[in-house]
């Protein structure tokens, strides 16, 4: 059982492709964890480096893949189950991982711990997102209704991103001045709760 | 049409004027069900759209009680004072109602609103996660169709949509 795996097995899979790690120096598998990283924090993966990086092994394209999904899981597994870089180092070599490669890999893991983190929480399922808000105020004169109106009243437009990234939806919503004071207050006191919480 | 007033005993007019005024407000109106004994249906769609048409006229024009009662004079006085009486007490709460109702002219509003708060705790990216998150619905109506709109919002975009509303207050206050 290992605490980066959740306190779960390794999987049969990543067993198999720490060997595959092995293969390459370990300075060149420190430069591939960067990549790796660079990956998942969403900055994008160079694939002529990472091909480069591993020309000397003579790795195939399978290899090269299937070190990159190892390195993948283990910086992403690890920072999922908040597995410290020291105990993540004696699990990998429980596994199998030569020492400078682990520490390589663990120092990397290191730095970058809390951003991947911080990726998680911020890639974690959410139902809708409030992408933007717009307002004006008006001030109704008169109406067909009411002859004499004198309200302020406040249109809100609201961009919600749906749980599908990339579809957001525009709302506009006339608020009466009453209402929005309601609204408003209510919303605060929701912020103090969500504030209570830390 | 007004004069149907008068099969009513002048003991019940004002329950049933406050009824009357609770539809006037977008409230359950008086039933059909519960006079006819005293209306025919075609007396009471009548009367019903006559005492709704006066007391909005009355605020929507802001009429002063002798205008009010010249446009019911010919009811007997005792109506008369029942229909004065019952307006004048629910003034407010009418001039309300021709608010929303003015605000629902060519633009989509706002009914009514919900909310919750949620402590997320963990998910498939990350074991760990305790997020608050704010779930907010909102009743809009467009053209007397009732829309929902679902929020989700974290501390941030909480922060953000606060932060644009008290920009709006600020100028809504200095209306006041």
């Amino acid at each position: 059982r290992f605490r980066f795996c959740g306190d779960l097995d390794c999987p049969d899979w990543v067993l198999a492709e720490i060997s595959t790690l092995a293969k390459i120096s370990s300075v060149k598998m420190k430069l591939l964890c960067v990549q790796v990283l660079k990956d998942l924090l969403g900055e994008g993966i160079d694939y002529d480096k990472v091909s480069k990086l591993t020309s000397d092994a003579k790795f195939e394209s399978g290899d090269i893949k299937a070190s990159v999904a190892v390195l993948s899981f283990i910086l992403s597994s690890a920072a999922k189950h908040n597995v410290d870089s020291e105990s993540l180092s004696s699990e990998l070599q429980q596994l199998g991982l030569p020492k400078e490669h682990t520490t390589g890999l663990c120092k990397s893991y290191e730095d970058k711990h809390s951003a991947l983190q911080v990726k998680l929480r911020e890639s974690s399922l959410r139902l809708s997102r409030l992408e933007s808000v717009s307002w004006r105020v008006d001030y109704t004169l008169s109406s067909s209704e009411l002859r004499e109106v004198n309200e302020p009243t406040v249109l809100l437009k609201l961009q919600v991103q749906g749980a599908e990234s990339g579809v957001t939806e525009t709302s506009m919503i006339s608020l009466t001045a009453e209402k929005f004071r309601v609204l408003l207050t209510e919303l605060k006191q929701a912020q103090a709760v969500m504030n209570s919480l830390n | 049409m007004i004069k149907l007033l008068e099969k009513l005993p002048r003991t019940e007019c004002p329950k049933f004027l406050h009824r009357v005024i609770d539809g006037v407000c977008g409230r359950d109106p008086p039933r059909l069900h519960d006079y006819s004994s005293v209306w025919s249906l075609r007396e009471w769609l009548e009367l019903v759209d006559t005492l709704s048409s006066i007391f909005r006229t009355a605020i929507g024009k802001k009429m002063s009680d002798e205008e009010v009662q010249q446009s019911i004079n010919w009811l007997d006085i005792g109506y008369q004072e029942a229909i004065l009486t019952c307006l004048k007490g629910r003034k407010e709460e009418i001039r309300q109602a021709l608010v929303e109702k003015t605000n629902a002219i060519s633009s989509t509003q706002l009914q009514d609103f919900d909310w919750q708060i949620k402590l997320a705790l963990s998910s498939d990216k990350i074991s760990s996660l305790q997020i608050p998150l704010l779930n907010l619905d909102l009743d809009t109506k467009e053209n007397g169709v009732l829309k929902p709109l679902s929020i989700e919002m974290n501390r941030e975009e909480l922060q953000n949509l606060i932060n644009s509303l008290e920009s709006a207050n600020k100028v809504v206050l200095q209306l006041k």
